[in-house]
């Protein structure tokens, strides 16, 4: 029998000495012998172990027992206790094997996940579905609605074949339950951020010093004939980092009736950033519902529907000329403004640095997204043991872009100067969905053999259209005017041009998988899809994916018989091949999409003619991309369920990879083809260990320990010794990121210096490049001893990889309060700096100051000089190890619970929490954290936006 | 939906579209001239620092390591050439799907462009893989060998035989290909290979014939101002503008002539308000600058001196420490004007024109054809008189040798900033002496960019002496 919604039932013809078994998910099953025919009270324990806790696998779930695969679960209450202002912030360091790369600390930017190292150097973004649908953009998604994230780290993700050989992040919202009286939540938070650093650079005095100095040695006048006029200057980091606040709303209703449930949330984020405070921010407005029903007991109804809509203003940011790159670039003895209150000007100082309030004030971006998401889907229950399902889910998005360049002028050849304001307006309609059909078989064979198979198919179709038109000279330079149906001058850059406007790619999927366990010990998985991607040419559209996985629950095994030390010991093992299809849409044929525009009659926008030419170069051989994957874990339980480890080890080899290697120049200048050629492999383990425990009646604590380490190698690349280059370092210098055989992807490859020469001598019996070297400069090595420095002497500096990375995680709750905290950690990671501008007059960082000065003086920097000197290239002067600790969040609350009857709220939690409160580092940048997540040329800083500290008070009330 | 390329030219006007892209890459050829000025003992690189921009460094130095050869330097600019005879072979190879009225105009101009890209690529790299009529297809790149460069320049002359043949000397609109850009450019195929005989006959022809004449020296001085573009003097002229916006990310899609303001003062401010600053690079040597006759008209048209200009012009400035290499003299023919819209990039998208061909070179052309080719010294001298008497010089009278020696150093002059000096020293076997690092034998050529060796299945040798 089933109890009613306050637990009470009856039973009858029960007769005494029969055992009764009391069972509910999430708590321990109780059997109780009836001793007599009185009314039993039973009290179900929570289940520390959940064993049976349901775990979302795709197409279905398993309990967390019968799982084979690598799985990882973060639950409500971690992303409950980290406040994330977007879902990545709850995965990084929570969860083995997963890595995050925030792009920059800017309000609603996005972060690169990776799953088990980075595979390709072209797209490794895992596979993200909400509630069945894919998202590939996050930011549209209100963290506090999430119920689960479900993290599919190995093969077992196949049943998701295409575009699962990065992993499949399997995110599931909040609904009701049936016979749930009307919950109200309401939660509130509000803080302030401000920058976790600034780095040191040179004060007005300082910087004049050594200004003076680089001249001389160039044999210049000095510019500075007064030093003790200068003072310490205008701290223009200062300038620019404000205390910025964020606050977000968030309410929830949710219930159930007999037969069906519901939930609705709505929430209100709204964020500055710490650069240029409300030019920078993020807001987002979220409303979710979910409604399920139950037609007949056999036929379920199942929906839900999201809209979104986000705005975010944008400043240039962790590129060359970034607010922050004029910052630390920007010289310390100029004012912000000068004495006509107008902003300084910025002369001197190169092409690219200017006045960075200046381009605050002169920048007005924004973008705005409207999503419109839902899902619906039907389960049919027949025959005892079938059911059909069918969902449908979509998604429809419009970005609406607006740019608006006003006329400006930084000062004399300033690249940014701006001449003629231009507004450009975009407006970009995507639409996707996704339609799945399954039917599930399950089936108990004489209480023992368990089988569980599953047929669908899966069809995905995603198309969009853009729009997008110039509008240049205005009556006025106002911002309020500037639109692009008010210029004199207006453009729709796809009609004029003539280029194509939509896009359309589909994806067609069978597939197959059978489980199958023996007296719950032995576990069989074995799962088979064929997909099908328009991205393929024909012959090659279609690929096969098998994946298959054992498990061997070893502590249920009758020859452990007494065993009271596993709670639970099980081995897995998972193999399979995965497919990915993640390029752009049809490369394999050659469309007219190349650029071809030229005058003739004149060169004035009406003597413009837009001609038609091939684009990208097509390669009509492409195909799938594979993925081989293994995987063997163990998971155990020990002392009481309180100790909890999960640990695997696991090799992605990925071949026939997707790259757009460089090809020769007889093809032209359309984009590089995509080619099927290089193999990378990521091998490492993964370790989890959770405590939890109680002692007393009023102190809980749980602590949980993850690392994770991973070792890259690119196996090989195109043909032979050829490799792959990307990432720029200073002005016009060879880039420096490879992927190449043999070495991790994307290595930095630069000088390797031997500190600095101290004499004219020293100089004269090395091997020098063909720069003139002085003493005072950098001394590379010359690694193949030919006596010069050249190209052939740069060798591996480091790769922006970590070697590991791992998060701890601590919470107790003391009576009615709660406290944790949670740090993550990368050790081995190597970062390029990126932000000084070789020029005159700009300004540097503080460490300039422990200069060589002459013979003897110091190994540490190189001589400071305004002329031509080696010291620019790339070496590893440039490059810092970015490993690092940080105490990402600190949390205290306090619950006035209510223990009244009709008492206005339930529950009432007062919490005040700090995120990223410090980080342990010797990375002299702003962030190690940060990075642009390029497979090819990541780990380079530019002054990149760091992740801000955020101080927050909040509420949780329950109704 | 996005067209397949396969399925194309099923009307005149996909004829057209395609013709306009093969125009397109002319802009890109703004590199090559700048880049060969530099070469040239006229110019020395420039620009920000010793380090800026290594592979113009390297053009300068006569290196040519492997990152000269790489992106930005000679790499790209092979790519451009191969889209350029790419885009010419895709109307070549599709040339008679459908028929319409001015089908044999396209097909000159066609073949017009794409001599005038092999040219480039014959000048530059000298025997080079030579693709006919057909667009090259992913894989092709591992079977197609270097062709010797003679039957590249007999396919050149082929292609501009033809369009001399089937183009009018006027067209209705300015920066189409003419019959006189043909001669004009012929006449240089045939000079470059000494053959006198025919550029003597190709070049009058265009002298007696064509629509083409000096400016007059009242007029010179505006030659290369805007508002003088396309003018009666100018026989071919690559068309830019500034109407749309630029970035460094890709040189090849600018509509607007980028060298010129890599060509300006750095932090120039013209109180004037004529010129606009820029990157000081392609700095004129003091030897150039004395290399012009005292009273040579064309002396402040070419060259400007800066600290003069300042002088003369109160108010201005520039930093004169900022830059590499600066001598105090820019290349006035193709510095930026102001006047532009300059949308972003501003340093990207000048509309300045660069003028390929000019009625003066045609007359220069021909009397170094005249003259070394034996065939008459007094037409030869009295097309070298034109040019000089322009210039406010006195006629020369001399012949044979001296008459050469005559046209070339009036060659030098008149053609200041505009690209030709390099090849001129080459082909007529004076680069040795006139260029530092120039080694005989072997710079003559660019060297192949290594990359391209490896990415073509390393069959291709690489020029003598790389």
């Amino acid at each position: 029998t089933v109890t009613d919604f306050d637990g009470n039932f009856t039973l009858s013809g029960v007769e005494i000495g029969s055992t009764l078994t009391f069972s509910y998910i999430g708590y321990v099953t109780q059997e109780i012998t009836i001793s007599s025919n009185t009314q039993l009270i039973v009290k179900l324990e929570d289940d520390i172990a959940k064993l049976d806790e349901v775990v979302v696998i795709g197409y279905g779930t398993q309990t967390k027992k019968e799982i084979t695969g690598a799985v990882s679960v973060v639950g409500p209450e971690t992303i409950e206790k980290l406040k994330p202002t977007r879902i990545e912030q709850a995965l990084q360091g929570q969860v083995a094997g997963v890595n995050i790369t925030t792009n920059s600390g800017s309000p609603g930017a996005g972060s690169t996940i990776s799953i088990r190292g980075v595979s390709t150097n072209g797209d490794s973004r895992p596979l993200i579905l909400v509630d069945g649908n894919v998202v590939e953009d996050l930011s549209v998604i209100n963290p506090s609605d999430i119920q689960s994230i479900n993290i599919l780290k190995d093969a077992t993700a196949g049943i998701y074949g295409v575009r699962a050989a990065n992993g499949v992040i399997l995110i599931t919202t909040k609904t009701g339950r049936k016979s749930m009286p009307l919950t109200i939540e309401y939660n509130a938070w509000g803080g302030f951020q401000q920058t976790t650093r600034k780095i040191p650079v040179l004060n007005a005095t300082e910087y004049a010093v050594i200004v003076n100095e680089a001249y001389a040695a160039a044999g210049s006048t000095p510019p500075f004939s007064d030093l003790s006029s200068l003072g310490i200057g205008t701290d223009w980091q200062d300038e620019v980092f404000e205390s910025a606040p964020v606050f977000n709303h968030n309410i929830t209703f949710r219930g159930g009736g007999e037969k069906s449930s519901y939930s609705y949330s709505s929430s209100l984020l709204s964020q500055d950033g710490i650069v240029g405070g409300k030019k920078s921010n993020f807001t987002r407005f979220t409303n979710a519902a979910t409604y399920n029903l139950d037609f007949l007991d056999n036929f379920k109804f199942k929906s839900g529907l999201t809209l979104t809509r986000t705005k975010k203003n944008n400043l240039p940011e962790s590129t060359l000329g970034s607010v922050l790159f004029n910052a630390l670039n920007m010289d310390p003895t100029k004012s912000v403004r000068d004495s006509n209150g107008e902003f300084t000007l910025a002369n001197g100082l190169g092409a690219e640095v200017v006045n960075p309030l200046a381009q605050i004030a002169n920048t007005f971006n924004r973008n705005k997204v409207m999503k419109l998401n839902g899902f619906a889907g039907l389960s049919y229950n027949f025959l005892d043991h079938f059911t059909a399902e069918a969902n449908i889910q979509f998604n429809y998005s419009e970005v609406d872009t607006y740019r608006y360049d006003p006329e400006d002028f930084y000062g004399t050849g300033k690249v940014f100067n701006t001449f003629t304001s231009e507004v450009f307006e975009g407006f970009d309609i995507f639409r996707d969905y996704t339609f799945d059909g399954f039917i599930k078989y399950e089936n108990t064979f004489n209480d023992d053999h368990k089988l569980n198979v599953l047929l669908g198919t899966s069809v995905f179709k995603t198309t969009g259209v853009f729009s997008g038109r110039i509008g240049r000279d205005f009556r006025d330079n106002s911002p309020t005017s500037a639109r692009v149906d008010l210029a004199l001058d207006q453009e729709d850059i796809f009609e004029e041009r003539g280029s194509n406007p939509k896009f359309d790619g589909r994806l067609l999927s069978y597939f197959a998988r059978l489980q199958y366990d023996y007296k719950g010990r032995y576990l069989l998985s074995a799962v088979i899809r064929r997909d099908g991607s328009t991205r393929f040419g024909p012959g090659n559209k279609f690929g096969y994916f098998p994946s298959g996985s054992l498990g061997w629950v070893i502590s249920d095994e009758e020859f452990m018989g007494n065993n009271n030390f596993f709670d639970l010991l099980k081995l897995r093992a998972s193999y399979g091949i995965l497919g990915n299809d993640r390029i752009g849409d049809y490369r394999f044929v050659s469309l007219l999409t190349g650029e071809g525009t030229y005058f003739f009659g004149g060169n004035d926008a009406e003597d413009e003619v837009f001609g038609k030419a091939t684009g990208g170069i097509a390669n009509p051989q492409i195909k799938w991309e594979k993925q081989k994957t293994i995987d063997i874990g163990v998971d155990m339980r020990i002392l009481n369920n309180k100790v909890n480890i999960t640990a695997d080890y696991f090799n992605r080899r990925t071949e026939d990879l997707l790259v757009s290697p460089q090809v020769s120049g007889l093809l032209g200048t359309g984009a590089a083809p995509v080619v099927n050629a290089g193999i990378v492999e990521n091998k490492g383990f993964e370790f989890a260990i959770g405590y939890s425990d109680t002692i007393g009646e009023e102190f809980k604590f749980n602590i949980n320990y993850n690392i994770t380490g991973i070792k890259n190698e690119v196996v090989s690349v195109s043909g032979e010794g050829e490799f792959l280059e990307g990432g720029g370092f200073g002005i016009s210098q060879p880039e420096i990121s490879r992927m190449e055989a043999g070495f991790p992807l994307g290595y930095f490859v630069g000088y390797q210096t031997d500190g600095v020469f101290q004499t004219q001598d020293e100089v004269n019996n090395a091997a020098v490049t063909n720069v003139a070297t002085q003493p005072g400069d950098l001394k590379f090595v010359d690694q193949n001893g030919d006596g010069v420095i050249d190209l052939d002497d740069r060798v591996n500096l480091g790769n922006p990889l970590p070697d590991a990375t791992m998060g701890l995680n601590i919470s107790f709750d003391y009576k009615k309060f709660d406290f944790s905290a949670y740090a993550f950690a990368s050790v081995g990671n190597d970062i390029v700096r990126n932000y000084e501008r070789n020029q005159q007059l700009v300004n540097k960082p503080i460490w300039y100051l422990d200069r060589w000065t002459g013979p003897s003086s110091t190994n540490a920097a190189p001589r400071q000089t305004i002329g031509t000197s080696p010291n620019t290239l790339f070496s590893d002067f440039y490059v810092e190890d970015g490993s690092f600790i940080r105490l990402q969040n600190v949390q205290l609350g306090y619950t006035f619970s209510n223990d009244n009857e009709g008492s206005f709220f339930d529950q009432f939690r007062l919490y005040v929490s700090a995120n990223n409160l410090f980080t342990l580092t010797e990375y002299r940048g702003y962030d190690p954290t940060a990075g642009t997540g390029a497979p090819i040329g990541g780990g380079i800083d530019q002054g990149i936006y760091p992740s801000a500290s955020t101080f927050l008070l909040g509420i949780n009330v329950k109704f | 939906e996005d067209e397949n390329s396969e399925e194309f030219f099923n009307s005149e006007n996909d004829y057209q579209l395609a013709l306009v892209a093969a125009y397109d890459y002319l802009q890109t050829t703004a590199k090559f001239y700048q880049y060969a000025e530099i070469a040239s003992d006229n110019t020395l690189c420039g620009g920000e620092s010793a380090t800026d921009s290594p592979y113009i460094q390297e053009i300068d130095d006569m290196i040519h390591s492997p990152v000269g050869q790489s992106d930005g330097g000679l790499r790209t600019m092979w790519q451009w050439m191969y889209e350029a005879v790419n885009r010419c072979n895709y109307i070549m190879e599709f040339q008679d799907k459908t028929d319409f009225p001015n089908k044999t105009s396209v097909i000159a101009q066609t073949r017009f462009l794409r001599a005038y890209y092999n040219f480039i690529l014959v000048k530059w790299w000298g025997d080079v893989p030579m693709l006919v009529d057909k667009r090259i297809q992913f894989g092709d790149q591992f079977t197609i060998d270097r062709t010797p460069k003679g039957e590249v320049y007999a396919l050149i002359e082929e292609d501009l035989i033809f369009a001399a043949a089937n183009l009018p000397y006027i067209q209705n609109e300015t920066g189409r290909v003419t019959k006189g850009a043909a001669q004009g450019l012929l006449g240089r195929v045939y000079l470059y290979q000494d053959k006198f005989a025919e550029a003597a006959d190709v070049l009058e022809d265009l002298i007696n014939n064509g629509p083409h004449r000096l400016l007059t020296s009242d007029e010179y001085p505006n030659m290369f101002e805007r508002d003088w573009e396309n003018n009666i003097e100018s026989v071919f002229e690559i068309q830019y503008s500034d109407v749309d916006g630029g970035s460094y990310d890709c040189f090849q899609c600018l509509e607007g002539n980028y060298t010129t303001f890599f060509n300006g003062p750095r932090d120039f401010i013209d109180s004037t308000g004529k010129f606009d600053a820029g990157y000081s690079f392609n700095i004129p040597t003091q030897e150039a600058v004395d290399a012009f006759e005292p009273g040579d008209l064309r002396f402040e048209t070419t060259i400007l001196d800066i600290e003069q200009y300042i002088a003369d012009n109160p108010g201005s400035s520039y930093d004169a420490n900022a830059g590499y290499e600066q001598t105090g003299y820019f290349n006035r023919k193709y510095i930026a004007r102001k006047g532009d819209l300059d949308i972003a990039d501003a340093a990207l998208t000048n509309p300045d024109n660069y003028r390929a061909i000019r009625y003066a070179d045609v007359l220069l052309m021909a009397a170094e054809a005249l003259n070394r080719g034996g065939i008459s010294d007094t037409r030869a001298q009295n097309y070298l008189n034109q040019v000089r008497n322009r210039a406010m010089l006195p006629s020369v009278s001399t012949t044979g040798t001296n008459l050469t020696n005559d046209i070339y150093k009036e060659r030098r002059v008149e053609l200041f900033g505009e690209g030709h000096r390099f090849f001129d020293l080459v082909r007529t076997g004076r680069a040795a002496q006139a260029i530092d690092g120039f080694v005989s034998g072997k710079h003559e050529l660019f060297p192949i960019p290594i990359e391209e060796i490896n990415l073509s299945g390393g069959r291709w040798a690489q020029n003598p002496g790389y």
